[in-house]
């Protein structure tokens, strides 16, 4: 018995959860190729990088860090809108702990000095990192026991906190928007060693993050938990805990996102640092493969499809569209993104080699 | 007479998160009644409705859209693009009439793609809409950067119609309690969507859609037809949501509304729907309106309190109403199995304890991290010393016939700068024993009164939120009299919390008035 069935590298092509960001990837790419004259221009001051391309990679950091953790949440069936407002909160604690003296009225003489002095921290830079990060992480529980353990649905019980989150950064600032003169720190949202710093941060982090789940079973129980999370509690994996363990990683990698955010713009800006990131982030899981119902993740794929996210926005400003009119453009690149993704569009390019096969026989 | 009581709760478990949510918006519109004289004014009841029937029109087409277990954030964006375009198109000199006609069909036509997408092409309703909410805000910049103003007098009778209420308003004088048009459309649009939601197919099918689609769709119903209506309807109901705030505040501009879906949502949930679908009332979505309103009345009354506690105080109370939901659908779950009674009531308690260990235990963490952190930083003042307000003074300017009075409290120089601007041009300032003189003519006072007035400063937009100030920040007092309308509002300039209309009608006044050197 014959089976017209496609080639099987083809089939691989069209089934790899990477080929499709890759190929979104690379249509915004050779758009810019052809409309953007000088986009992949690369120039060296200092022996540092810098153009276009790179500063993909710069900007889409933070978007890439939410992602990470996005990637693991929405694996198991759920969301984390909250995100956004971790990135706030986390900004808030890290530059009240660095300069709590910028939020005075009057001050001695000799702490005068100290406000704007770029070597001057309170606190040791990796206490301020430490806090920061065990905070962002106690969002992210207080996410999972809502979802895990209060059962609410994810989008509902992550949106407590994406409401609230953002008034509590601004509780913790008393409404000031500190700024962040400390420049070790700044040195982690903007310093340049040949590359971007940021970029060694997402590499160090992917690379763990990648070990941690992919070399021991926790990828394959969030998958599993996503794809069914009563037959995996049947099978002896103890749902909650992952889900927890899934929403505090999404936590602390949304608190690393403000800190890389805040170090960037040098300021805890509660009310814009991180605004409407977390769409960002849940769009380039989205563009990664991982479905919204959960189950099967790939992170590099994820890290791809932010990556989609960001070269659209840094190819718009280069030809020149204003800052809030390049949502638009987002929006129908999400748009065809996603008809891309779709069953229809899906099975035609199943078909797509079988036919020609046909013809040519 | 117990026991009766007893079944009827039980007969009716359904309606306890909408009632749960009327009980509160009672119970904290009464202790505010109770703590603030002005809150028993029947005026500020109203005003409930008067400063909401856009979040009211949008919430109930988010009704729908949840009922049938879907969500909608496309609402904000709109919005803010109904706003700009209609403003666009009236300033182009289009008929204002065939210019609203013309924005509820461009609703209709966006939820109707919306809904395309979500039923054929299997789109999840959190993208599509997501998509759609950032193409909507991004067309609006395409359309223009800064805000557009409406100058027409349709719009005008539109906003300005005053209904009295009778019994507590003089009809001879046209003072005391009123609402305007636009809350009456609002309820309107309340009743026939109760109609259309409890009384009609469409709606069973919607209930039906949200219980169980597979179900639905086994019984016959018309599903795909009917989830596609849902978005349209929900289109139109954002569309109308944006014209009433077009009308309401004047203007359009591609920013307003940030946000606004996520209050739509609260909304919802607050009024008992829940977001899995299938379950809710949309008079709930009534109160849900009415107890956000209620928040933040409350806060604007208080004075102490900073606005972002809005944000919390919402939060919290939304984490409250999915609290009772998820009880009463235990319970409901509990009482599905009559067999597994004993075994459900124990797997409860269990649950409950264990979260309630879990939650209290995460709660005292993060408060002991806080006071940590608080105990490790410095103990620093952070604002300078107000000198006392002199509202007295500027009241009888008032009086004495100033449009604007303007005290300015605090800042990098511990300043206290009173400004008085009259209709005639004239604009006398004092700080302390300095005093100064300005003219300017009774035109550039006249656009500075309309700038101000279209930023929304007779709307909800701005109200009193007055909290210790940061470091180099103002504590202003704002009297503006306009039309036979006086509203004074007390806020702080500078600082993250301050919304942008406060600084954006601030800097309108900053242009004209005399500055004070350095004391």
């Amino acid at each position: 018995m014959r089976q017209t069935k496609p080639s099987f590298e083809w089939r691989q092509v069209a089934e790899s959860r990477l080929a499709f960001p890759i190929i979104a990837l690379a249509l915004v790419l050779l758009f810019d190729l052809m409309f953007v004259p000088g986009f992949f221009a690369i120039e060296s001051r200092d022996g540092n990088l810098y153009g276009n391309a790179i500063d993909i990679f710069r900007s889409g950091s933070t978007v890439i860090l939410l992602a990470l953790g996005m990637t693991l949440v929405i694996a198991t069936g759920g969301v984390d809108l909250s995100v956004g407002a971790v990135m706030a909160i986390a900004a808030s604690i890290a530059a009240l702990m660095m300069n709590p003296y910028v939020m005075a009225k009057e001050l001695p003489e000799n702490l005068q000095r100290l406000v704007s002095d770029p070597n001057f921290t309170y606190a040791p830079l990796w206490a301020v990192i430490l806090v920061t990060l065990v905070v962002s992480a106690l969002c992210g529980v207080w996410n999972g026991l809502l979802v895990a353990y209060g059962k609410i649905q994810p989008m509902v019980g992550t949106l407590i906190l994406m409401i609230a989150g953002r008034g509590i950064a601004q509780l913790i600032t008393n409404g000031i928007r500190i700024q962040i003169f400390y420049e070790p720190y700044a040195f982690i949202g903007n310093g340049w060693v040949i590359l971007p710093f940021p970029i060694y941060i997402v590499i160090v982090v992917f690379t763990l993050l990648w070990l941690v789940t992919r070399k021991t079973s926790i990828a394959l129980f969030i998958e599993s938990v996503g794809v069914n999370a009563r037959s995996s509690f049947f099978s002896g994996i103890d749902e909650k805990r992952i889900k927890l363990l899934a929403y505090t990683l999404c936590g602390l990698f949304a608190g690393m996102a403000g800190i890389l955010a805040s170090a960037n713009i040098k300021t805890s800006d509660a009310n814009n640092i991180g605004w409407a990131l977390e769409l960002d982030a849940i769009l380039a899981v989205v563009i990664g493969g991982t479905l919204m119902t959960g189950g099967r993740f790939s992170l590099l794929a994820s890290v791809v499809g932010a990556l989609v996210m960001q070269a659209t926005t840094t190819s718009m400003y280069a030809i020149g569209v204003p800052a809030n009119a390049v949502l638009a453009v987002k929006g129908v690149v999400v748009i065809l993104v996603l008809m891309l993704y779709s069953e229809q569009v899906r099975n035609l390019l199943r078909r797509l080699p079988t036919q020609h096969k046909e013809a040519g026989s | 007479m117990k026991r009766s009581l007893s079944t009827a709760v039980a007969n009716n478990r359904r309606f306890i998160p909408v009632v749960a949510t009327a009980v509160l918006f009672l119970i904290a519109y009464s202790i505010g009644a109770g703590f603030y004289q002005g809150m028993r004014d029947p005026q500020v009841f109203l005003n409930l409705f008067r400063t909401s029937p856009f979040l009211l029109v949008a919430a109930i087409g988010g009704t729908f859209v949840i009922l049938t277990g879907g969500i909608d954030l496309s609402v904000s964006g709109v919005v803010a693009l109904t706003t700009v375009a209609a403003s666009a198109l009236i300033r182009a000199g289009w008929d204002p009439w065939v210019v609203i006609l013309l924005m509820l069909l461009m609703g209709i036509a966006l939820g109707t793609i919306l809904g395309i997408f979500i039923t054929y092409m299997k789109v999840q309703p959190f993208i599509a809409t997501l998509a759609a909410l950032w193409f909507a805000r991004g067309m609006c910049f395409f359309i223009s950067d800064d805000a557009i103003a409406v100058d027409n007098r349709v719009y005008k009778i539109l906003s300005q119609t005053r209904i009295l209420i009778p019994g507590l308003s003089d009809p001879v004088t046209k003072q005391g309690a009123f609402i305007s048009l636009l809350v009456v459309v609002a309820l309107v649009v309340l009743a026939l969507a109760m109609y259309i939601a409890h009384s009609t197919p469409f709606g069973r099918t919607i209930y039906a859609i949200g219980g169980n689609e597979q179900s639905a769709r086994l019984m016959g119903l018309p599903v795909n037809a009917t989830k596609v209506l849902v978005y349209s309807v929900a289109g139109f109901c954002s569309a109308l949501a944006g014209v009433i705030l077009n009308i309401y505040v004047g203007s359009g501009h591609g920013l307003y509304a940030t946000g606004f879906e996520l209050t739509v949502i609260a909304a919802v949930v607050m009024g008992g729907t829940m977001l899995s679908g299938g379950s809710g009332y949309v008079v709930g979505t009534l109160f849900g309106v009415l107890v956000l309103g209620v928040t933040q009345t409350l806060i604007q009354f208080n004075g102490m309190l900073s606005s972002w506690w809005t944000n919390i105080v919402v939060g919290a109370l939304t984490l409250m109403f999915i609290g009772i939901q998820s009880f009463l659908a235990a319970r409901r779950a509990r009482a599905g199995g009559a067999a597994r009674k004993r075994e459900g009531r124990g797997e409860l308690l269990r649950r409950a304890r264990k979260a309630l260990l879990y939650g209290v235990g995460l709660l005292a963490g993060i408060g002991l991290l806080v006071l940590g952190v608080n105990a490790f930083l410095p103990h620093i003042p952070t604002r300078c010393t107000l000198k006392p307000f002199q509202q007295e003074k500027a009241a009888a300017l008032v009086q004495a016939g100033a449009v604007i009075v303007y005290e300015h409290n605090g800042g990098s120089d511990c300043v206290d700068e009173l400004y008085a601007i009259y209709p005639d041009g004239r604009i006398a300032a004092e700080e302390g024993a300095r005093k100064l003189e300005k003219q300017a003519t009774p035109t550039e006072i006249n656009d500075l009164l309309s700038g101000i007035q279209d930023l929304g400063w007779f709307t909800d937009t701005l109200y009193s939120t007055e909290h210790e100030p940061c470091g180099q920040c103002y504590t202003f007092f704002l009297t503006v009299a306009h039309q036979g309308q006086v509203k004074t509002v007390k806020a702080v300039n500078g600082g993250t919390d301050t919304p942008p209309a406060y600084w954006k009608v601030i800097a309108l006044i900053d242009e004209i008035i005399p500055p004070f050197g350095a004391p």
